[in-house]
């Protein structure tokens, strides 16, 4: 299996606090990735790197075998351009802790939106498809509802179909049910589970041990701006062997 | 109401708790102060009729063809005046947010200087600009004598429009940021261009803030277009004092002035509540209704309550 992201020494700063110390790890294609850690570990943020809502200070991140929002050449970088960005985060789906659909828009329109403005789908086909999307997450009936219509997790899971409406090769999942009521997580979950068994690369930030536990292929405990431990989800939350891993696990498990 | 009580208390079916049947609390203060704005008011008319106005000049005069050429004209004033500001404002509004540090300062010292002098100064200013340039020079594009180019209307329009421009933008840069951030990165991590978001993620949730400030600037505009009487362009409030001039009834032509811009404000209040309606669309979770539906649920729910005769009282 190949790299889908290789993260080498990556290092964050916001002013002068360092948030992300040296981040190495590699996301196998097909394979679901979580991140657990305290909050303030630098998770979210390594997230918002990887499709470059963020710009690394130090290190060299790669989507897909692709340098992160740079061009190499020679031993120099060059800045890629706001539309070359662009082009690259079409291949990257990503789900937000609060949702943010666009509010002015109805369901459909919020999962038609990218596949007509950016790809340049016709609208007739991007609705088809939109229809399709909120079938396959249980919201075939709200397709004309706009999202102040609608309950935390249908919200989200409207705003999993947005993503996936784009074809995306890798899907990024910041904190996707920590903003919901505990009875509406479940929904949300079955969503990105069978995601999960369609074959997609997705990396989660979560706090849902349990699904880490049953679905992820992966798991990565960060504290402090650097990676503590790594491993099999199974192993890492049953038998950790750090002891700032053990301590966190033993709040929240 | 009576009748209404007795069968209410009639028709409640016995298992339910008994309606409440409380003496009201007196609000002597109410009828104290209702009493006292009534004879203040009385007062007030009692002078108008013990004036010395001629009435029956108003409704002569109301659609005198010279009072509907100024009414044209203020429309007029009013509606290119506000284009100007609105594509000016919106322009210093993107050139105030830029990352570019010239343009920011520029758009903040326009700011600065149209709203920190009033515009009436400034429509004199435009108007003796004439006494300083001898021509207007604008390259190979296009050259006169100053008088010939700055017409009152253009010193009018001038005036007004740029003065505007320096407060939309402060609406504009508002309703930009009253945007949340999450919107833009949503936007952005779909792969959407800066233009395309802008254009299709949040100005359209900008609109929402900026529509109902923007409304007030119109309904102000129109109200303000009098004060160009005073670089003499022919606008209502200078049609008015003219005909009061020569058919002496000066002050009823005032008045007459006063019912025009009267009428069109009120015009304009209600296309305002529309627009705001429009983009308040997604924002809550069922529309505000529109008058008319308001008048229509009144009506139904009395034709209900005569039927049913449940609860009234």
């Amino acid at each position: 299996m190949t790299a889908m992201v290789k993260a080498e020494g990556v290092h964050k700063s916001f002013g002068p606090v360092e948030v992300l110390k040296g981040i190495d790890l590699e996301v196998k294609s097909g394979e679901v990735f979580c991140l657990i850690g305290p909050s303030g570990s630098g998770k979210s943020t390594f997230l918002r790197c990887i499709n470059h809502l963020e710009k690394i200070n130090a290190g060299r991140l790669y989507v897909d075998g692709e340098l992160v929002g740079y061009r190499q050449k020679g031993d120099k970088l060059y800045e890629l351009k706001d539309s070359e960005v662009a082009r690259k985060r079409r291949d990257i789906g990503m789900v937000f802790q609060r949702f943010n659909l666009f509010p002015h828009m109805t369901a459909v329109e919020n999962v038609m939106e990218a596949p007509v403005q950016v790809k340049g789908v016709s609208k007739g086909q991007a609705r088809q498809r939109a229809l399709e999307l909120l079938d396959r997450v249980g919201l075939a009936d709200k397709a004309g509802s706009y999202p102040s219509q609608l309950s935390g997790g249908q919200q989200q899971r409207v705003a999993i179909a947005r993503a996936l409406a784009m074809d995306p090769k890798l899907m990024l999942f910041d904190e996707p049910t920590s903003a919901l009521d505990p009875e509406l997580v479940g929904d949300v979950l079955d969503v990105m589970r069978d995601l999960a068994e369609s074959g997609m690369t997705m990396i989660v930030v979560t706090h849902e041990m349990g699904f880490a536990r049953e679905v992820g292929d992966s798991l990565v405990f960060m504290d402090g701006g650097v990676v503590v431990e790594s491993g099999h989800p199974r192993e890492v939350l049953t038998n950790p062997q750090h002891e700032r891993t053990k301590s966190f696990l033993s709040k929240v498990l | 109401m009576t009748v209404d009580i007795d069968k209410t208390t009639g028709d409640t079916p016995p298992a339910g708790p008994e309606a409440i049947k409380a003496i009201p609390v007196r609000h002597y203060g109410r009828y104290i102060s209702a009493v006292v704005a009534i004879a203040l008011l009385a007062g007030v008319v009692y002078a108008f009729s013990q004036g010395k106005i001629n009435w029956d000049a108003i409704p002569d005069y109301f659609f005198d063809d010279r009072i509907l050429d100024g009414v044209g004209k203020t429309l007029l004033l009013t509606v290119l005046s506000m284009v100007i500001g609105i594509v000016g404002g919106v322009l210093l509004a993107v050139m105030r947010l830029s990352k570019n540090p010239v343009t920011s300062s520029i758009a903040w010292f326009y700011i600065w200087f149209f709203r920190g002098t009033p515009v009436l100064v400034q429509l004199i200013v435009w108007f003796n600009l004439g006494l300083v340039f001898e021509y207007i020079n604008l390259g190979p594009f296009y050259k006169d004598e100053w008088s010939d180019f700055m017409t009152p209307f253009l010193t009018a329009l001038l005036g007004l429009g740029l003065n505007e421009a320096a407060y939309m933008a402060e609406i504009c840069r508002a309703g930009l940021l009253s945007v949340d951030e999450g919107q833009t990165e949503a936007s952005h991590a779909l792969g959407m261009s800066h233009t395309k978001t802008l254009r299709r993620i949040v100005i359209p949730q900008a609109m929402r803030v900026i529509v109902p400030p923007t409304g007030n600037e119109v309904i102000n505009m129109l109200k303000t277009t009098s004060l160009v009487s005073v670089v003499q362009y022919p606008e209502l409030l200078r049609a008015a004092q003219d005909i009061g001039q020569t058919s002496g009834a000066p002050a009823e032509m005032l008045f007459l002035a006063a019912a025009w811009y009267l009428l069109l404000t009120s015009v304009f209040s209600i296309g305002q509540y529309y627009l705001e309606r429009y983009y308040a669309r997604g924002s809550s979770r069922s529309l505000p209704a529109t008058p008319f539906q308001k008048i229509k649920a009144n009506l139904l729910s009395l034709s209900n309550r005569s039927a049913s005769t449940g609860g009234t009282a």
